[in-house]
């Protein structure tokens, strides 16, 4: 019996096995790799950057640069330990001088240029502060907080597709292992404000927790308005099915088939950044109101591994969106080239893909943080309950009668994506999408003038402030 | 709501660290979860006795003490102290001090830039503490163009002690009228798109809306002066209805509020403050303007009438021996009202000198207003109040 | 330039200091007038009836002072006699109410007298909110205390300081919990810049 999870571990499998390691041991060895090597080699790592990207956004919506930090600290600390020989002087030229070495050169001016040296900074930082908990806090559950909200976000990890190969399981129940799994955050979130002994981050906890849970609904409803779509839960079923043979592959991605389900993906992603505690959201986390909510007396890398657990949720959520509604790993062009690619530089292109779709994800999210202020807890959960979850009960109501009434109309059949085949779904034909879409997005359109209209009108004072004509 | 539950309630001390009491306040919190049961502000952490402080200086050594009274409109609280020793000295009868036109016109367009200045804190801090933080980035960067024309004409970027008993301590730098001029057009531009960003964004207009609202009458009852006041809906302007300086040679209107955020707001409410707030700028700007627009040139003499800047040795012969009595003077600062109650016994020395802030009295009805709101609401409501806590504890 | 045309909203009668006078004489015969000899007057009321007196002036339409715009403390111990026979009384604290009417535009000054060591004032916090406040402050800060105030306490100061610290014969104290305030060689006394 072998262990395989595709040809990707297959081939490495073997490439172990020329190397000499018995079968099994590199078989194993292959799947571990396989494996971890998303989460390991991409989540992490671009959550630990993430940082420094957030605060260079802010700074170029803000007007200003952003941390800039060069590498001149760096530089000197390496020359000081290769040379430890030589006088300081001659060291620090020395690290002077390879500013004008060839390679070295140019990368250390683009990282003064760029002020790259922050996310050194930071990481430095981290790990030099004092590793402290409060006192009569509760050690253990203090200390296992950092590590539950790790758990809360990589566990989701586990049914991620990064590619066709890249992946480490493909659960046919996928989409609920996810709901389930994400609540972890939750409970980290309250463990850490109630064992701190401090009010205010148990503040920070309860208002987390009550927060979560309400927008666990909005997420499941849309998730499972696309399991209903694409006919299974699993996370490479809904990809296979997202799947279009020819040049423009995007016009099978979920978000255009139906307008319902581009309004779940909407419910979706604003449930989502509810749920990675994010700004309009972050008031569990609310600086200005309670200094730092539940991480405020967590100080070095436990509060870094908190905010690597926040960022690597909002990559899985950003993740999540992809492959619900923008085709997963799926190339928006020429697909079925990518698909027929040998296994390796499949999984490498697909991987490049899913991480450019993320990436953007929380490109957006962090320039939404900077643009809106915060809501309050009690206007955060009338949001939940009475506008997004009646919207996303509607879009799944609306996607159920849109399938039943296209299954009329189009053939109802499976689609085949490389190696997996996906569950008999609809694909609308031109016509049918075309009404659908103009008949629904106009009521959709028209009642959203209408409630504009409806609205109070912006006082005269209101129209001056900001510049308008007749005020 | 019932309030009368025994048990249950939480206390929390908010402050005297805390990122959103807009210096070292302390709010004893009682809570039922999250919303307030009792809120008792509890402030002295910066007491620095600077009234006492007044009892052992002489009239014009206090001006620096006047800055740190009030550091973020350090101008306009010069301004209030100069004018109310002014005024003192011209209800006696030998001593009347005329100061040259120049240095009012200057006294004016200072008071009104750091008017400017310090609702830019206000603004922007109010929506800061609400989580959006890029709108008080804009509001700062401005704030630093009107701190480089103070420091370049009288070397401060905070506390300026730039106004004397008399006059003005030295002129305007040369270049100082086109850089106000420049920096007016350019703030009108920010505040566009500082307002494009904020002002009419539905969750922030949600958070102030209806949130605590302050009736007339409790707003004259507990002393509320300034944007407070009018946002309440009074029409109250020390600048246009009690004019000091050379105040009455100006047009400017002046905000009241009018329920500005609509079904969901009252009259009274933070949004109304905001707004007011936001008016005023422009309101300020345009006085600014027309003192440009009227200001004598210099005429490089410190006493000259007209373009001088200062008469000095006619005010400390003055402030040597002014006459004996009392005088209560207001003036319009950022933040409400400014009052000095000046005691002198004719000695260089005041008698006593207590100053009533905006500040003090707008904490005063925190411990009606609050019960019934939630934590968040009582972090808006301490920004919409433009609370800045040098004044209350002096 | 011309002065500005009137913008300001159309307002009652302001009342002059004489009118003001006998508007409260009436009602309460036993005020006085005050002046110092820069020309500032105001109506010096006795302790006792000092409620009904703010009552009465917020109340009454013609005289309508909504707003106290403040209330400070005078300590008359260091202060010279007075050469006009009405001036301030010597040797008192004095508690001196600004009050200002926006409906009209007059304004008045009340007076109360009391002696240092029965230091006793009705609370006028029921007629304007604020005094709650300026009344905390002139106890923490001259030791006056009022009648009737809901939660007199310290203000400013720490709540276990003792004296009262803008009283002309205040002591500095020598510690304060656990710090020694006065240390050897320094100059401890506060006096005017010489």
């Amino acid at each position: 019996m072998t262990l395989s999870v595709g040809p990707v571990s297959d081939s490495l499998a073997a490439w172990f096995a020329g190397r000499g390691i018995p079968a099994l041991p590199s078989e194993i060895l292959a799947i571990a790799v396989v494996c971890a090597l998303p989460v390991l080699g991409i989540v992490f790592p671009i959550a630990g950057v993430a940082q420094y990207f957030e605060r260079k956004i802010a700074g170029g919506v803000q007007r200003r640069k952003g941390p800039m930090v060069g590498a001149n600290g760096i530089v000197d600390l390496v020359c000081d330990l290769l040379l430890f020989w030589q006088p300081r002087w001659k060291r620090r030229a020395f690290a002077r001088s390879l500013e004008r070495a060839p390679v070295l050169g140019p990368v250390l001016g683009l990282v003064r240029r760029w002020g790259l040296g922050a996310i050194a900074a930071d990481g430095v930082k981290m790990f030099l502060k004092e590793d402290m908990a409060p006192e009569g806090a509760d050690k253990l559950l203090f200390f296992g907080s950092t590590y539950v909200a790790l758990l809360g976000s990589f566990l989701a990890f586990a049914v991620f597709p990064f590619s066709q190969s890249f992946h480490m399981g493909d659960p046919p129940v996928a989409a609920l292992y996810l709901g389930a799994v994400t609540g972890l955050v939750a409970v980290s979130i309250l463990k850490a404000g109630w064992s701190s002994n401090n009010k205010w981050s148990h503040f920070g906890g309860i208002r987390a927790v009550a927060m979560i849970v309400s927008y666990e609904t909005p997420i499941t409803l849309s998730i499972a308005t696309v399991c209903m779509w694409s006919g299974t839960m699993s996370l490479q079923g809904i990809v296979a099915a997202q799947f279009r043979p020819g040049i423009l592959s995007f016009t099978g991605w979920n978000l255009f088939q139906s307008p319902f389900l581009a309004l779940v993906a909407g419910v979706y992603y604003v449930a989502a950044l509810a749920e990675c505690n994010r700004a309009p959201f972050d008031l569990s986390e609310g600086e200005s109101e309670l200094v730092g909510g539940f991480h405020t007396e967590y100080s070095g890398l436990r509060w870094g591994l908190f905010f690597i657990a926040e960022y690597s949720d909002m990559i899985l959520v950003g993740g999540i969106f992809a492959t619900l509604f923008l085709g997963g790993y799926q190339s928006p062009f020429l697909e079925d080239r990518i698909v027929a690619l040998p296994p390796l530089a499949e999984a490498l292109v697909h991987t490049a893909i899913v991480c450019a779709k993320f990436l953007a994800s929380i490109g957006f999210m962090m320039w939404i943080r900077w643009t809106l202020p915060r809501f309050r807890i009690d206007q955060v959960m009338n949001l939940a309950w009475t506008k997004l979850v009646p919207l996303a009960l509607l879009c799944l109501f609306g996607t159920a009668l849109t399938q039943l009434w296209l299954s009329g109309r189009v053939p109802v059949a499976p689609v085949v994506h490389g190696r997996y085949l996906s569950a008999p779904v609809v694909r609308p034909d031109l016509l049918s999408w075309a009404i659908s879409w103009i008949v629904v997005g106009g009521l959709l359109a028209a009642l959203v003038v209408w409630a504009k209209k409806e609205g109070s009108p912006k006082p005269a004072q209101v129209r001056k402030l900001l510049g308008e004509e007749g005020a | 709501m019932n309030l009368e539950r025994d048990g249950d309630y939480i206390t929390l001390s908010m402050g005297p660290h805390h990122p959103a009491t807009h210096g070292v306040l302390r709010l004893e919190v009682t809570t039922d979860g999250e919303v307030i049961t009792a809120c008792k502000p509890d402030i002295g952490y910066l007491h620095r006795s600077i009234e006492k402080i007044a009892e052992n200086l002489e009239w014009y050594q206090f001006v620096p003490y006047t800055d740190r009274v009030d550091y973020v409109c350090a101008m306009n609280s010069n301004h209030a102290w100069v004018c109310a020793v002014e005024a003192l000295l011209a209800t006696g009868a030998e001593t009347k001090l005329e100061i040259p036109e120049r240095a009012q016109y200057i006294r004016v367009l200072f008071a009104e830039l750091n008017r400017i200045s310090s609702h830019m804190i206000g603004l922007g801090a109010m929506t800061m503490d609400m989580g959006a933080f890029t709108p008080f980035i804009h509001a700062i960067g401005q704030r630093e163009l009107v701190n480089d024309i103070f420091e370049k004409t009288c070397g401060a970027r905070l506390t300026y002690n730039y106004m004397c008993v008399g006059g003005v301590v030295r002129d305007l730098h040369p270049g100082a009228e086109d850089e106000a001029r420049a920096f007016l057009d350019g703030l009108e531009k920010v505040m566009r798109e500082f307002h494009a960003l904020i002002t009419t964004n539905n969750i922030f207009v949600g958070r102030l809306a209806g949130v605590a609202p302050v009736s007339a009458a409790d707003a004259l009852s507990y002393g509320l002066s300034g944007p407070n006041l009018r946002g309440s809906g009074i029409d109250f302007d020390l600048r246009r209805d009690k004019p000091y300086g050379i105040y009455d040679r100006f047009r400017f209107d002046v905000p009241v509020g009018k329920r500005f955020a609509g079904d969901r707001g009252a009259l009274g409410d933070g949004y109304d403050r905001f707004v007011c707030r936001s008016l005023e700028v422009q309101e300020s700007i345009r006085i600014c303007r027309q003192v440009l627009d009227q200001m004598p040139p210099a005429s490089g003499k410190e006493d000259d009438p007209v373009g001088g800047w200062c008469v000095s040795k006619a005010a400390q012969k003055a402030l040597r021996k002014p006459p004996v009595g009392e005088i209560y003077f207001r003036c319009e600062n950022p933040r409400g009202e400014t009052g000095y109650h000046l005691v002198s016994d004719g000695t260089k020395v005041p008698y006593r000198a207590k100053i009533r802030t905006g500040s003090f009295c707008a904490l005063s009805i925190f411990e009606k207003i609050c019960p019934g709101l939630m934590i968040a609401d009582l972090v808006a409501l301490i920004g919409s109040f433009d609370i800045v806590l040098p004044e209350v504890d002096r | 330039m011309s002065s500005v045309p009137s913008r300001n909203p159309s307002r009652g009668k302001a009342l002059s200091f004489e009118e003001l006078l006998a508007k409260v004489q009436e009602g309460f015969p036993t005020v006085k007038a005050g002046s110092a000899p820069n020309g500032a007057r105001w109506i010096a009321v006795e302790a006792a009836s000092l409620l009904e007196v703010a009552r009465h002036l917020k109340s009454e339409p013609s005289l309508s002072f909504g707003s106290l715009c403040c209330l400070s403390g005078v300590d008359l111990l260091k202060f010279p006699p007075p050469a006009e026979k009405d001036g301030p009384a010597s040797d008192q604290l004095v508690c001196a109410y600004d009050l200002h009417s926006v409906e009209h535009g007059h304004e008045l000054r009340l007076k109360v007298s009391v002696p240092p060591e029965r230091a006793s004032v009705p609370s006028v916090e029921t007629v304007w909110g604020v005094a709650g406040f300026f009344e905390r402050e002139i106890f923490d800060l001259y030791g006056i205390e009022f009648r009737g105030h809901h939660d007199l306490r310290r203000l400013l100061m720490p709540p276990d300081w003792i004296g009262h610290p803008l009283r002309k014969d205040y002591e500095y104290p020598v510690h304060y919990a656990d710090w020694e305030l006065k240390r050897e060689g320094q100059a401890f006394e506060s006096g005017p810049y010489k």
